[in-house]
């Protein structure tokens, strides 16, 4: 009875926070617009809403067990191994989520006692208590779901106590060596434990041995979840679930087929452009192989393409589409780099491009050995699915007039492409009923959201340890003691990235690899939107690249076929991909021609 | 650990890294300063809050920050309350003692004051009536609710952003103008998008390092003296300096299209410059700080006129 009632809870605000955030920047600038006064607090106040959300939302993923985790603990063996595991993995995330929540309240106390304000008399430590909530819920969530019996919980329970004590007695770890505690916390990631906690429980575990107090971290945390234009996050995210819960999907495989469908190999390039399409507005999460695989698996495989190749196919358009605006990645590194998020948009327009072509010259090479089936073209079939699709493809205009015309920020750009996909899918199509549908596709949309964004919060946490510890500016004198020349920096650079692309998911790299990347770029002249272009090009490609790569393990679980068979399938992919972040990387032209035309910042 | 937002490698950054050598020196190597530029421990109130929670020891802050601290600072940023840096000095002067004790009270040591130049309206178009600006979408910081509101009351039009967010709004035309020193205007090239400065000086950009009262305690007397010393070393460096600096980057700006424009009616400026005083006054700042500060200022202007006179 409790439980549901938390559990409705839950969802109930979770819905309502997101229709505030969508609402507030809508009624900022229509309200701007029209009687040159907007409302008051309303900025401040949909940047904390943002802070709720994602602890909301993760405590949300915590409760459904869908925090982030490494895919290698689906490797182990069913039985005795994975049910250790199980407990290894929910022990270390405990005590982790322990010592963020302590660090959290230290927070939340310091800055009560400092008496700041977010707006209109709201205190910030208020605003804050969504931290320690939320590690809250999630630790106690992290000791259920350890076991199934007691004897399980109980050792994971120790693993929550013992987080506490040492967040009590932090003087304990002052001057200890680092690495036991990392070893420890890497261990419970590869079996498995939420990414959170492992980046999160060890930004902690660093500053403590260096004696610096924890809370540094939800410092961190704070900073990044209220900062100005991340409220883009999280509603371009629900803009793409709701498409992608809607059949838009449907009506763009019509569209886009009925226009493609006659060249050799069009079903393939239809299905690279839908992919592409949706990418878009879900960001690197792995949501569009999860929405659109299977309708689009079968569309190949009745157009007479190879199973493999479909296979392959889609497994790599699921990260098609990052370097298109509004793609959430460019999003992320023009906040975490500090560079102009709109001359990222039109750099990475070119690039986009080439990605897009190179996988679509693929299919219809595919297509023409193959015989695969061509869609005869048909002026009025055209005519009937531009009518059926119109909503969907008026989308990425709105989204670019929006952004571009100068009449939004960002943040308003994302509450209108939110609005303007729920009117579409709810309203004009009724796909969707918004009595039934709707509050399930939302808390689904804020489970995502807080698993993604809890990731980046700590890791922030990790990143500030780094520049605590001075780690850039090292790095960039170890660097160019050994290598001198752009050339060799940019090929380091391209390994180094799909190490850490095939390791980490492409938010939380961006977080902790991007303030280490950006000086070195700058020492040996890489434009610094070339350099951001090239760093989400690159993690792209790392979602292909095994044995770790996000989205060989999605593609695996959505068309049930062993990891293997994906691996192979994905290959030829990886190498065409490759091909084209090489080129991305060593033709700046492609970057910055557009950008120079149109002129930069 | 000494945390700004001032760019690494500008004259900022290197008068404190020179003082942090010097403090190595005189302490004998008991102080070690690390110095985090450029904004990399983040903006001002993140710095503060990291000073709070003990991870950072000491800040050098603008007027933002040091008002997260003590609003009493906000006496700096009343429009036209100075003419010129040698009132400005005078002022700092005789306000020091009380506003050093206020900082004690809330944790924080003042160690030495800075100075960021003098902030100008930059604008799109040229700016010679009020009603020139007020046709302009002027950037206000985002955060500052109150400060929003009160341009909108006055007929302007303010635009909320972040500070990130300025050159894209400049490109986009989401904002025409924005108040910023010459130098700082320069060296994030807003000049471009803005060729026109008006000539008056609204108000100086004052700045200060402060250190948490808890780190700075932990530190010998003898160490403290010494250390103080080379601060206030620094501390004529930037008065010497950046007055200078701010005068070339008028140059360097004008040489490549800025063009200075005068005002064609002094007076209406002086009235909104009036209401604007008002709002900085009608927040939190402490009447008593205010009333020192005129005090010391009408001071410093009476002893001209009587040195002025034959
Ligand atoms: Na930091
Ligand atoms: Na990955």
């Amino acid at each position: 009875m409790q439980a549901s009632l938390l559990r409705w809870a839950e969802n109930g605000v979770s819905t309502l926070i997101l229709a505030a955030m969508v609402a507030l920047p809508l009624a900022e600038a229509a309200g701007r617009a029209l009687f040159g006064a907007g409302i008051p607090g309303a900025g401040p106040i949909v940047l904390h809403l943002t802070l709720w959300i994602t602890f909301l939302g993760a405590a949300l993923a915590a409760r459904e067990g869908k925090l982030l985790a490494l895919a290698t603990g689906e490797l182990l063996p069913a039985g005795r191994g994975r049910a250790l595991a199980r407990v290894v993995a929910g022990t270390v995330g405990a005590a982790a989520c322990a010592l963020l929540l302590r660090a959290a309240i230290d927070l939340v106390v310091v800055e009560q006692s400092a008496g700041t304000e977010v707006a209109i008399g709201l205190p910030v430590w208020v605003a804050q208590l969504a931290m320690p909530l939320g590690f809250a819920l999630i630790a106690l969530r992290l000791l259920w779901r350890a076991a199934d019996r007691w004897p399980g919980r109980a050792v994971a329970a120790a693993g929550l106590a013992a987080g506490l004590v040492l967040g009590q007695f932090p003087h304990w770890a002052d001057g200890a060596a680092a690495w036991p505690g990392l070893v420890v916390l890497v261990a419970a990631a590869a079996v498995g434990g939420p990414i959170f906690t492992v980046l999160g429980g060890a930004a902690v575990w660093l500053f403590l041995c260096e004696g610096v107090p924890a809370a540094a971290v939800p410092a961190e945390t704070y900073r990044l979840t209220v900062s100005p234009t991340l409220p883009a996050i999280p509603l371009f995210t629900l803009a793409g679930f709701l498409l992608a819960e809607g059949e838009a999907s449907q009506r763009l495989l019509r569209v886009f087929r009925a226009l493609f469908g006659w060249i050799p190999g069009g079903t393939a390039v239809v299905a690279a452009l839908v992919c592409a399409f949706f990418t878009v507005f879900t960001g690197g999460s792995g949501v569009t192989i999860l929405a659109l695989g299977a309708l689009l698996f079968q569309a190949l495989t009745a157009d007479r393409y190879g199973e493999r190749f479909s296979l392959g196919l889609l497994t790599a358009s699921g990260s098609l589409g990052l370097l298109f605006p509004p793609a959430l990645p460019l999003i992320l590194y023009g906040i975490v780099a500090q560079v102009a998020i709109r001359d990222l948009f039109i750099g990475g327009l070119g690039p986009g491009l080439l990605l897009v072509a190179l996988l679509a010259a693929w299919g219809v090479r595919e297509g023409v050995r193959g015989r695969s089936r061509r869609w005869p073209f048909s002026g009025r079939e055209a005519l009937a699915a531009l009518g059926a699709g119109k909503w969907e493809l008026l989308l990425p205009l709105v989204v670019l007039v929006a952004i571009f015309s100068g009449f939004a920020t960002l943040v308003e750009a994302a509450a209108v492409t939110a609005l303007y996909a729920f009117v579409a899918q709810c309203l004009v199509h009724r796909d969707l009923s918004v009595r039934r549908d709707l509050p399930r596709v939302v808390t689904e949309c804020a489970t995502l959201i807080g698993g993604v964004l809890i990731i980046l919060a700590v890791a922030m946490g990790l990143t500030s340890y780094m520049v605590d510890a001075q780690v850039p500016a090292r790095l960039l004198e170890a660097v160019q003691v050994y290598i001198d020349s752009p050339l060799v920096f940019l090929l380091c650079l391209n390994l180094f990235l799909l190490v850490v692309g095939c390791l980490m998911d492409i938010f939380s790299a961006i977080v902790v690899v991007v303030p280490l990347i950006v000086p070195l770029g700058a020492a040996f002249g890489v434009d610094p939107i070339h350099l951001g272009i090239i760093f989400v090009a690159n993690l792209e490609l790392g979602y292909l690249t095994p044995p770790v790569g996000l989205n060989l393990f999605l593609a695996a679980y959505r068309f049930e076929r062993p990891l293997l068979e994906v691996w192979r399938a994905a290959l030829p992919m990886l190498a065409i991909l490759g091909l084209g972040v090489l080129l991305i990387t060593y033709w700046p032209a492609l970057t910055l021609g557009l950008l120079e035309w149109v002129g930069r910042q | 650990k000494l945390a700004t937002l001032v760019p690494d490698g500008s004259v900022w950054d290197q008068v404190l890294k020179e003082m942090g050598a010097e403090w190595q020196r005189v302490t004998g190597g008991r102080v070690e300063l690390r110095v985090y530029p450029g904004g990399v421990a983040g903006d001002e109130p993140d710095v503060v809050r990291k000073m709070r929670i003990g991870q950072l020891h000491a800040a050098s802050l603008s007027v933002t920050g040091l008002s997260e601290i003590d609003p009493a600072f906000g006496v700096f940023a009343i429009p036209l309350f100075f003419d010129s840096y040698e009132e400005l000095f005078f002022v700092v002067e005789r306000l020091e003692p009380l506003l050093a004790r206020r900082l004690e009270e809330k944790g924080f040591v003042l160690l030495q004051w800075g100075h960021g130049g003098w902030v100008h309206i930059f604008s799109r178009r040229p700016v010679r009536r009020l009603d020139d600006l007020k046709r302009q979408k002027i950037f206000v910081w985002a955060g500052d609710d109150r400060a929003v509101q009160t341009w909108r009351d006055n007929g302007f039009h303010p635009v909320a952003l972040a500070a990130t967010d300025i050159l894209t709004g400049l490109q986009t035309g989401m904002i025409d103008a924005l108040p910023s020193t010459p130098l700082i205007a320069l060296s994030l090239q807003w000049f471009r998008q803005t060729p026109y400065m008006h000539e008056l000086g609204l108000a100086p950009l004052v700045g200060a390092t402060v250190a948490t009262k808890r780190a700075w305690d932990r530190l010998e007397p003898a160490d403290r003296e010494a250390m103080l010393t080379a601060a206030r070393a620094a501390e004529k460096r930037f008065e010497k300096e950046i007055p200078a600096q701010d005068r070339r980057a008028v140059e360097a700006m004008t040489e490549r299209g800025l063009e200075v424009v005068t005002s064609d009616v002094p007076a209406e400026w002086r009235e909104a410059a009036e209401t604007f005083a008002q709002y900085v006054r009608g927040g939190d700042l402490p009447q008593d700080v205010y009333r020192q500060a005129l005090a010391a200022r009408d001071l410093y202007r009476s002893r001209q006129a009587e040195a002025a006179a034959p």
